[in-house]
């Protein structure tokens, strides 16, 4: 049987449909405890990547585990996974209620989990609705209360933002954050940094079927080189001295001002007064991690040097960082509701106020 | 497995396929058992005449007894399972359709069990359809047809038992269909045509210009119909038993198509080769889902 470990592992996976080859050599692990973004363009190959993880697609070579085992050899695997995929199929006129009470006993849960879920995820109101008739976020609610039912040690979701309005966006992340911190799996695939750049902890970026980066999100950032714009009496002057000291790389721009990077505000400061130069102002620019995202996943890119960080295509390890104890998300992240510990993610308080909603419900 | 087949039920109780496609199966059981019961109740007091008895005799046959009551019960029992057929092809290919398969293997161990839960669920609604088909079937029947057509319980409780076997045997060649063939509309249309004229056309034919009598023996619809239609041509001595010298192959073939089962070997053949067609459809659509990508 499996090892319960939550762990994600997906090694040197390749899946070609005909001449097509959606998933190239992609190898990547996800450790629990922490909310892994799965990014990248569409077409990128992540849905057929999750997909294989699923057991839903075969793969050509390669192979994707849960805990150890493929999909299929979990025993109950709805137990241990759930799934929120785009275009999850509902029978159009099976209410919510009755698609859960499907599931669960597929599943072999009690019925009464149904409503929990219903109650979490805000569809208790429309439960006796047929599901044909929701609005795109109200199925992705109904997704995601279909995943939940076995409550399972993994959650794997593909776009799971993709009509959902602001309110239940942050929902989401919240939930999903307090779902890692009990020491439990988040798989979440996104084309949009922005979109999960708040939840996320663990990132692994791919294009084209391939893994451009994987590694803590802090990494990433910290990977990016700052640029500080200089706004010298005498550009030349600053150039010069820059380039004694060796502080940086200096490129002096049209407008007058001199861009260095890999230098800090502090050193270039010194080194000017150093030389005499007056300052008239220096500018911080941290570039966006947004337009690294675009930089490294945009055709130019393949083939190009990799970012620092875990270096792609090699196969896979636990991402460095605090390792084994499921990590705290890091600081900055927790803007989702509560940090503490609660027993299970629909008992945790701004989820299911008494007499309120869970999705929608104050936070 | 027990999980999944509840889950299955619930599947099939929460939609309204179910009962939407009962009410054509009563429909039409009840009318072709009407008109057949009708048309063969005024052939049965032909028989009765006195220049039928005569011709009869001649000819070396008993005339007077046939129990035409089975013709209008095999038509009316024939046309039903259709809907047991598709309403098998909708498990899986609905499921397709619907894309609620990526559901349903998410939440089974492995796509075997899923598909083994579905064939034994659809097994009881293949029983439940044919149980009111017959029941229906016989109602057209006691109503148009006179007592001395009617056939005796023996024989009523044969057709019952063979009009369920051929509706869960149609219902599992559905499933098999449907599983093979993942389009609803596809599958579905296919099938209707190929049962209502294509095989027909195609054992009609062969039969007139190739003199092969056989093929409506051997083909699906041939064998579905040839499950509860053998025992009515059977009835008259007209398949796979001894039959009178004086009634040619040809009249033996024609009496048989009469009863809905041209070249139908026996009741048990045709369900034996049926139910190969079957297998063959759903070991086919299981092969199929094994490695199928749900994208």
């Amino acid at each position: 049987m499996h090892d319960g470990s939550g762990r994600i592992a997906v090694q040197n996976l390749t899946k070609q449909f005909g001449a097509v080859t959606a998933v190239q050599n992609l190898s990547f692990t996800v450790e629990p405890g922490s909310v892994t973004g799965f990014l990248g363009p569409n077409g990128a190959g992540k849905t057929t990547t999750l997909r294989m993880l699923l057991g839903l697609v075969t793969p050509t070579s390669g192979a994707a585990t849960i805990n150890g085992r493929p999909y299929t050899q979990l025993g109950n695997p709805a137990r241990i996974v759930g799934a929120v995929l785009e275009n999850e199929g509902f029978h159009a006129k099976r209410t919510a209620r009755n698609h859960l009470r499907v599931y669960a006993a597929a599943i072999g849960v009690p019925d009464q989990r149904v409503d929990e879920l219903l109650g979490l995820v805000g569809l208790s109101p429309a439960a006796d609705r047929p599901a044909g008739g929701y609005s795109l976020g109200m199925r992705q609610r109904l997704s995601l209360a279909t995943a939940l039912l076995g409550d399972p040690q993994v959650l794997v979701l593909d776009e799971p933002s993709n009509g959902l309005d602001p309110e239940g966006i942050a929902w989401l992340r919240g939930f999903l954050q307090s779902f890692a911190q009990q020491g439990r799996t988040v798989l979440v695939s996104s084309h949009l940094l922005s979109e999960v750049e708040q939840m996320i902890d663990q990132v692994v970026i791919v294009s084209a079927g391939m893994t451009r980066y994987y590694g803590p999100l802090e990494q990433l950032r910290a990977s990016q080189r700052s640029r500080v714009l200089v706004q010298p009496a005498d550009a030349n002057a600053l150039v010069t001295a820059l380039r004694e000291a060796g502080v940086g790389e200096v490129q002096p721009a049209h407008d007058g001002r001199v861009a260095v990077t890999n230098a800090g505000v502090q050193q270039i400061g010194d080194v000017a007064a150093k030389a005499g130069v007056a300052v008239y102002g220096m500018e911080e620019e941290k570039a966006d991690l947004e337009q690294l995202f675009f930089q490294m996943t945009s055709p130019q890119y393949a083939g190009g040097a990799m970012p620092p960080g875990q270096p792609p295509q090699q196969p896979p390890q636990p991402p460095p960082g605090p390792p084994q104890q499921p990590p705290g998300p890091p600081p900055g992240f927790q803007q989702g509701p509560p940090a503490g510990q609660p027993q299970n993610p629909y008992q945790a308080p701004g989820y299911q106020q008494p007499g309120q909603q869970g999705w929608g419900g104050g936070q | 497995m027990g999980n999944l087949i509840k889950a299955e039920m619930r599947k099939i109780v929460t939609t309204k396929s179910w009962w939407g496609l009962l009410i054509p199966t009563v429909v039409l059981a009840l009318l072709f058992a009407l008109g057949w019961g009708a048309i063969t109740n005024d052939i049965n007091d032909y028989l009765g005449s006195s220049d039928a008895r005569e011709l009869g005799r001649a000819a070396g046959v008993e005339v007077t007894t046939l129990p035409v009551g089975l013709l209008a019960l095999a038509h009316g029992i024939n046309i039903g399972l259709l809907f047991p057929l598709i309403l098998g092809i909708l498990a899986i290919a609905g499921e397709y359709g619907k894309k609620t398969i990526t559901t349903t293997f998410l939440t089974a161990p492995n796509r075997v069990s899923a598909l083994t839960a579905k064939m034994l669920t659809y097994i009881l609604w293949g029983a439940i359809y044919g149980v009111v088909i017959v029941g229906f079937a016989s109602l057209g029947t006691v109503i148009t047809v006179d007592s001395p057509g009617i056939p005796d319980a023996g024989y009523w409780f044969g057709i019952l038992g063979a009009g369920v076997l051929a509706s869960i045997l149609a219902t599992l060649f559905g499933v098999g269909l449907g599983a093979l063939w993942n389009s609803t509309t596809g599958a579905t249309v296919t099938s209707i045509i190929w049962i209502l004229i294509v095989e027909n056309l195609l054992v009609l034919v062969m039969w007139g210009w190739g003199g092969i009598s056989w093929l409506g023996g051997v083909l699906p619809n041939g064998t579905l119909n040839g499950i509860v239609g053998a025992i009515g041509a059977e009835a008259f001595g007209a398949a796979g038993t001894a039959v009178p010298d004086a009634i040619d192959d040809e009249a033996v073939w024609l009496m048989q198509f009469t009863a809905g089962a041209p070249g139908a070997f026996s009741w048990w053949a045709s369900a034996l080769i049926f139910f190969a067609w079957a297998m063959l459809l759903f070991g086919g659509g299981w092969a199929a889902n094994q490695k199928r990508d749900i994208t």
